[in-house]
């Protein structure tokens, strides 16, 4: 079945729910609710015409300063200074969260796309970890680096940072942290490498990029 | 505790009252990992376990994080190429062929046919050298160390080939958007083709007579770890772990990319040949089998290779991405790895969430470790063939 067939199916079950329907780029999507992505989950999983077994992903995103125009003027990221200070900025992050889920039927063999989004304050979106268990993972990985919360979820932890871990990097508006307990993680400016003899910082002087 | 159907006593273990007075029986929580020759790397389990038997294991991972989509989203779309051999290092060819895939899917020009062609053959060459490592290292887990030996031998021979190729042994960076780094060296095709006949003809019966059919190695991998059909579904389980449950489905013949749809190969699946179909043994097996798969799709595409570019020309200029967002899977070593590019129109992405087929086989882990004995654990994590660069990222 074609993803736009699947996306008719998905807004005639859910037709209270303000769907949309976007075509842009290589792959076109279903823009659902928050609030009836689990029950728009349970439908393409157990209505027989679409059977959807397989989530192949689940990403979660973070819209903020994305350029609708598409000429490539999003907001850049925050990194490192050259002298190796986190580079800092006054903006206030203002886009989207968003979730995005891909899907796969092995009994009939086509795919279908769905996204959702959510207000940067509140980002909440029902758990869909019980109706495939591989989201169960892929949800931690979205809390863990976006910050987007799953109502639900048995066991919302981090997963690939340390459970200590302040703020959730893949934000745009994440600032890089300076150290992490007692490691710098700032870069070492050039002219500071403690290897190069000739340039070794001077005696007595500024010790801020030590160790 | 108490209440639970699984306690220790309800299980047939030491019961407070009856067989020793005054002495109590609890769970032992213990560490398998960060640091054990068993996990494959720097994985953590922690197994609660009922004397021999496991209680309930819980994945502890993110050790070798590196936050690689976000450096993603601070250097442009060729840039980041590199990166993606640092996934699953024992595949990197594959996580090239991923990512330039997933790229191209929204680019408007054509890669030439022969960059295609070396891609497949490249990938085909590298997915033995990883099922080579998976046989071996698995071997080395039942306790059987000399296939390692073998495995490795055959290894070296493509490390070898891909030395002469491009200058790596292990990390390529090969691949590029738009076709590949290098046209072949002399003589490489020919002795490509050699290899493969050599390693089709004698090498895999090795494999066979060492370990496959060795009868300690049955006893230690059939029955064990056995993934239902829909246990594999619902975790996501893909590549070799799917298809030892007995499901004949594979990226390259279902959802082809690249010019995979040129070749004629079998898909290799689990059936319970010495156990239950979706055990141990049959996820070696389907490696094992593949082997074979690759080596005949290595000469098809050498036999029918076209002469022409090896780079679109197109690509020599700064890339720009049309906007637009894409999830793209190819077939990898371990399983179905997919890239999900948020494209901008710019010179990078906005962002790339990578879908590794590591990160969510080992997921299942925790539902088929359950009532388990210790060693089988072992052996579980073996057959699922994971790599922790792939799954941490």
């Amino acid at each position: 079945m074609q993803d736009r067939d699947i996306y008719e199916l998905l807004a005639g079950k859910l037709e209270d729910a303000e769907l949309a329907w976007r075509e842009a780029g290589p792959e076109a999507y279903a823009l659902v609710p928050a609030a009836r992505i689990h029950e728009a989950a349970i439908f393409l999983r157990e209505d027989p015409r679409l059977s959807f077994d397989l989530l192949m992903c689940l990403s979660g995103i973070d819209w903020d300063g994305y350029d609708e125009s598409g000429k490539g003027k999003s907001v850049d990221i925050l990194g490192y200074n050259p002298d190796g200070t986190p580079e800092t900025s006054d903006r206030v992050a203002a886009g989207d969260l968003g979730v995005a889920y891909h899907l796969y039927s092995y009994r009939h063999d086509h795919k279908f796309a769905m996204q959702v989004r959510l207000a940067r304050d509140n980002a909440t979106v029902p758990t869909v970890s019980d109706v495939w268990p591989t989201a169960d993972w892929h949800e931690r990985e979205a809390w863990d680096l976006l910050g987007i919360r799953f109502a639900g979820h048995h066991d919302l932890q981090r997963i690939l940072l340390d459970e200590e871990w302040v703020g959730h990097p893949l934000r745009k508006d994440y600032q890089m942290p300076d150290r992490w307990t007692e490691v710098p993680l700032a870069g070492q400016p050039y002219s500071k490498n403690p290897f190069k003899q000739d340039n070794a910082p001077p005696a007595g002087g500024d010790d801020s990029g030590e160790g | 505790m108490a209440t639970d159907d699984r306690t220790p006593a309800a299980a047939g273990g030491w019961s407070e009252t009856e067989d020793l007075p005054g002495l109590r029986s609890e769970l032992l929580e213990i560490n398998m990992g960060p640091q054990h020759p068993a996990t494959h790397g720097v994985l953590r389990l922690l197994v609660k376990t009922d004397g021999e038997i496991v209680y309930e294991v819980k994945p502890y991972i993110g050790y070798l994080h590196r936050c690689a989509e976000k450096i993603a989203e601070g250097c442009d779309y060729k840039q980041w190429t590199v990166y993606t051999d640092r996934f699953d290092y024992l595949a990197p060819m594959n996580c090239n062929f991923a990512y330039v895939t997933a790229v191209e899917r929204f680019l408007d020009f054509p890669v030439p046919e022969r960059a295609q062609y070396i891609r497949v053959v490249c990938a085909e060459l590298q997915r033995i050298a990883s099922h080579l490592i998976a046989l071996g290292t698995f071997g080395l887990d039942m306790g059987a160390w000399t296939p390692l030996l073998y495995c490795f031998r055959e290894r070296e021979e493509i490390l070898n080939l891909f030395e002469r190729l491009c200058g790596g042994r292990m990390l390529y960076n090969y691949m590029c958007v738009g076709g590949v780094r290098f046209d072949l060296p002399e003589k490489w095709r020919e002795d490509v083709l050699e290899f493969v006949r050599w390693f089709e003809k004698n090498k895999i019966d090795d494999y066979n007579t060492l370990l496959s059919y060795n009868k300690i190695f049955i006893e230690r991998t059939a029955d064990v770890g056995v993934i239902s059909v829909e246990d594999a579904h619902a975790y996501g389980c893909t590549g070799p772990v799917l298809r030892g449950s007995g499901i004949q489905w594979d990226c390259r013949r279902n959802d082809p990319y690249a010019v995979y749809s040129h070749f004629e190969f079998d898909i290799p699946y689990g059936t319970g040949e010495v156990g239950t179909p979706g055990d141990c043994w049959d996820r070696y097996m389907v490696r094992v089998r593949e082997m074979a798969e690759s080596c005949k799709i290595i000469r098809q595409a050498l036999r029918g290779l076209p002469e022409g570019p090896i780079l679109a020309d197109e690509i020599k200029r700064v890339l720009r991405v049309p906007a637009g967002s894409c999830y793209t899977r190819t077939e990898s070593a371990k399983g179905e790895l997919g890239h999900f590019i948020i494209a901008d129109g710019g010179t990078k992405p906005f962002r790339n969430k990578v879908r590794s087929p590591s990160y969510c086989n080992l997921s299942v882990i925790e539902k088929i470790g359950r009532g388990l004995m210790v060693s089988d654990l072992v052996a579980t994590v073996g057959s699922l063939d994971i790599v922790l660069g792939e799954i941490d990222r």
